[in-house]
């Protein structure tokens, strides 16, 4: 560990200034914070139908979401900005309308509407991949029967890049902007190369942007086949179906959000008296070189130590912890030997939770979904419920159970695991 | 398309889209002297709107024969002399 310490006013320190959300227990901060505290869940029965039908019909989708009806609740919002969102984004496929969304509610938090920065000092970071797939299914059979009636516009939408081009453009972004990818870590991959752009001096600021995950019924096939994903004991009773950490946990179960972060470094958040709702003390991603599914100890482990080294913080100074905790057996399991292993003597005493309790598994957007559930958090003074969990599988954890409890939390960490042996945590702190 | 199918009906069809795909622009803008960049469109407006004529006229038309196209009434021609 080195003596440097980190405070809102030291140069390297990068913010969180904004923050955006629509998922399936909340179309904003407000409404998404509320049902944390509450302990409600997004996960129930999906209803619509798909061809074929689904293999898992439990989901904590995206409800009754409009872009237009959305727009137009942001009367204070200027003309410009509500016209050139309409206009650029109003025909497009849904994972680009919630994204447009979730930021326009981290920008205007931000303040950027009415204290701006130079466009080429913001930069935008689409942490997600394979964003298209649903898109892409759903046009397939009409593209086999009639390709020529196939619009122009696939050339550009299919391509996860698109959200730049659609983001940028509706913000006047002008600085660096990319997509970056770790399947179920990716959104915790997007805030690590936000926090370095800002600490290296490429931007001032930065959107970071959790995709949905717009899953086919072929992607759902896939993780279901895979033995990934849960929801055949409890398939008669949804609400039971994800319990990450209980005895009876048997794989993930799916959930949709787009989820928005404004990084800002704190020298220009102070400029523009900007408050920050919390700061990004460090962040660390490894492999741990498999081409498979598996999860790994070490991995995890070494992720969550080179984070707090990072932070000059010891893993005693960690009030809360929450969990990759995806309510897969093998998963939870690892992750919790992991924790106890970086924790030691701390381990007893961390809060631990599991934010994919209540919002599904959002891979893409789970790292953006769980840091904004983990600053809120910090700002509300509660860890929430982990509604499932009736029979912890490690019973010197100190998870919150059924009940939401009132605690303050000074420092926060965050882990995110992904497929093809992708280990990330980050650790946040309150800004006082 | 039906025969009965008239140039002005064809016109009102790539109109809609016109409308729909270019949502500044008002119904009576919409003229056959007029060029759809003159509207506002870019070249992929362009080009769905050419698509979606094309879907809701049940015709398909290599996109070739567009190329001499400089206002709606050459898309309006090229249109409905390929749908007879």
């Amino acid at each position: 560990m080195t003596e440097k310490t980190r405070s809102p006013k030291s140069p390297s320190c990068v913010q969180i200034t904004g923050m955006g959300i629509v998922s399936a227990i909340g179309h904003d901060i407000a409404e998404f914070s509320h049902s944390l505290a509450a302990g409600k869940s997004g996960i129930r029965r999906i209803e619509r139908s798909t061809t074929p039908p689904l293999p898992v019909a439990i989901g904590a989708e995206i409800d009754g979401f409009c872009f237009e009806k959305t727009l137009g609740q942001y009367s204070d919002m200027s003309e410009s900005l509500t016209q050139s969102a309409l206009y650029i984004a109003r025909r497009a496929p849904f994972t680009i309308q919630t994204s447009v969304i979730s930021a326009l509610q981290a920008w205007r938090q931000a303040r950027f509407d009415d204290k701006p920065i130079e466009p080429e000092r913001i930069g935008l970071i689409i942490a997600g991949h394979n964003t298209t797939q649903n898109y892409q299914y759903s046009l397939c059979s009409d593209f086999r029967r009639n390709p020529e009636y196939l619009s122009p516009r696939y050339a550009l939408q299919f391509m996860d890049s698109n959200q730049i081009g659609v983001l940028s453009e509706i913000f006047n972004i002008r600085g660096e902007g990319f997509v970056t990818g770790g399947a179920s870590a990716s959104g915790n991959v997007g805030i690590i190369h936000g926090t370095r752009l800002i600490q290296s001096g490429v931007v001032d600021a930065c959107l970071v942007v959790g995709v949905v995950a717009d899953l086919s019924p072929m992607e759902i096939q896939g993780f279901y086949t895979i033995g990934a994903m849960g929801g055949k004991q409890f398939h008669d009773q949804p609400e039971k179906a994800c319990r990450p950490f209980d005895a009876l946990h048997e794989g993930f179960i799916y959930g949709q959000a787009s989820a928005c972060l404004v990084l800002e470094s704190a020298t220009s958040a102070n400029t523009r008296n900007v408050p920050g709702l919390a700061i990004i003390l460090g962040g660390a991603i490894n492999l741990h070189a498999t081409a498979t599914s598996q999860p790994d100890i070490d991995g995890e482990a070494k992720a969550m130590n080179a984070a707090l080294q990072q932070s000059s913080l010891a893993a005693n100074e960690i009030d809360y912890l929450n969990t990759h905790g995806s309510s897969s057996p093998l998963g939870d399991s690892v992750e919790i030997q992991a924790i106890e292993q970086v924790f030691g003597d701390h381990f007893p005493r961390v809060r631990l939770n599991a934010t994919k309790g209540l919002t599904g598994h959002c891979l893409n957007s789970a790292g953006v979904v769980e840091t904004i559930a983990s600053v809120v958090q910090m700002q509300q003074g509660f860890i929430h419920a982990n509604v499932n969990l009736e029979k912890p599988i490690n019973t010197r954890a100190n998870f919150c159970d059924a009940t939401a409890v009132s605690q303050q939390i000074h420092s926060a960490m965050n882990n995110s695991f992904g497929f093809g042996g992708i280990n990330t945590s980050i650790v946040l702190q309150k800004n006082h | 398309m039906s025969n009965a199918m008239t140039k002005t009906e064809v016109f009102n069809v790539v109109k809609n889209n016109i409308l729909d795909i270019l949502p500044k622009v008002q119904p009576d803008m919409v003229t056959i002297d007029k060029s759809l960049s003159d509207l506002g469109a870019n070249s992929v407006d362009r080009m769905e709107v050419v698509t979606l004529s094309m879907e809701d006229l049940g015709v398909k038309i290599p996109l070739l024969s567009f190329a001499g196209v400089t206002n709606i009434e050459g898309l309006v021609d090229v249109l409905f002399n390929n749908a007879q």
